[in-house]
């Protein structure tokens, strides 16, 4: 997996809108990481904890990481079931048809950061 | 003080997609991103589509690896042109590589470009590339548990190609099974069995990319 090039990308983002709005540090970094959106968690935070030790861009040293998980979810477009989809994704759990449409889980976005001038 | 952002982490590859989108729309190229592990039959393939479809439309190939200009080559000697991108270590071409890449080529001249992605079945999924149709390679040998066990892959691509069908009879591997895995992650995915190797089942392939070119230069 590519999670150390997602974080440099993650804090590029954010410290290029950091920059423009005269903000000097950041304290916090909230992300929603959908459970199959290809992205591991895991991996997440060790990519945070390797780029804020290194002490780049504006992170303080206690910066924190905050992941919100977006669980996957689908929904049968026959008998309307929402269920939590295994490697079955489209496979609705009632009908046994692969009837199922993906609803959530494929989010990955920088929700938001806190920071200081 | 805190500022939402809700801003998706792959914005600027998004951007550089949309931005290849319009190029391959406005020349009227029909583009292809073919992904699938290491060894599926990616080049073999492409070095038979070049060979069988060549006489008909202009075909350029961008070749990704992590390291040497070996794909690349074997497309050339197709008589084909290739272009390799080595990713050194990364483990997916991204947009704004294959915009980068697209300085190479006029692609006024140039009716089918097939991306081939580095061989991984999970990272390149995730990354739009601004192609018209992404396609998965699975080869015989793999075994029938990598549709399951890669379902983002699965769920992201409209094709899948069976390859080295040839190998059937001495391996275990159960087509129906695979139809029906494949089905329940991408009810709309197709699978075609085949052989780069013995060319049986490739005419399917060839007249589904006759197809494909037909509705891009309609458009
Ligand atoms: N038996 C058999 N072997 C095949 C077939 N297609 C490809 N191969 C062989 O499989 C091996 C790998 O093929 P490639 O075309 O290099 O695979 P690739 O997907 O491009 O590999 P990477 O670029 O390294 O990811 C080669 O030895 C091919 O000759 C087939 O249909 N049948
Ligand atoms: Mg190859
Ligand atoms: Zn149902």
């Amino acid at each position: 997996m590519h999670e150390m090039s997602l974080m440099g990308d993650i804090l590029q983002l954010i410290q290029e809108d950091a920059t423009d709005k005269g903000i000097q540090q950041i304290d916090k970094v909230e992300l929603i990481v959908g459970e199959i959106s290809n992205a591991m968690p895991d991996a997440l935070r060790m990519a945070f904890d390797i780029f804020r030790d290194q002490n780049l861009h504006l992170f303080t040293e206690t910066a924190e990481l905050v992941l919100h998980i977006e669980e996957a979810k689908a929904k049968c477009v026959l008998c309307e079931l929402e269920y939590r989809p295994d490697q079955k994704i489209a496979l609705c759990p009632s009908c046994l048809v692969p009837s199922g449409k993906v609803l959530s889980g494929e989010t990955f976005q920088i929700l938001s950061y806190e920071g200081r001038n | 003080m805190k500022i939402t952002l809700r801003t998706d982490v792959l914005t600027n590859n998004n951007k550089a997609a949309e931005f290849n989108r319009e190029l391959f729309q406005n020349t009227k190229t029909l583009v292809i991103n073919l992904m699938s592990s290491p060894g599926a039959g990616k080049t073999t393939l492409l070095e038979e589509t070049v060979r069988e479809l060549s006489g008909k439309y202009r075909i350029a190939v961008i070749e990704g690896d992590l390291a040497t200009e070996r794909d690349a080559d074997r497309i050339r000697a197709m008589g084909a042109k290739a272009v390799q991108i080595n990713t050194h270590g990364g483990c997916h071409l991204d947009a704004r590589m294959v915009a980068a890449t697209l300085t190479e080529f006029d692609l006024d001249e140039i009716d089918l470009l097939f991306i081939e992605n580095v061989g991984n079945l999970v990272c390149p999924s995730g990354y739009d590339l601004g192609q018209h149709h992404k396609v998965a390679v699975l080869s015989v040998p793999e075994g029938n548990d990598k549709i399951p066990k890669y379902p983002q892959m699965f769920m992201r691509t409209e094709l899948v190609l069976l390859n080295k069908i040839d190998l059937l009879p001495y391996l275990d591997f159960s087509v129906e099974e695979a139809r029906k895995d494949l089905t329940e992650i991408n009810p709309e995915s197709i699978l075609f069995s085949l052989s780069a190797r013995t060319q049986e089942g490739m005419h399917e392939w060839f007249s589904w990319i006759e197809g494909a070119y037909l509705q891009c230069v309609q458009q």
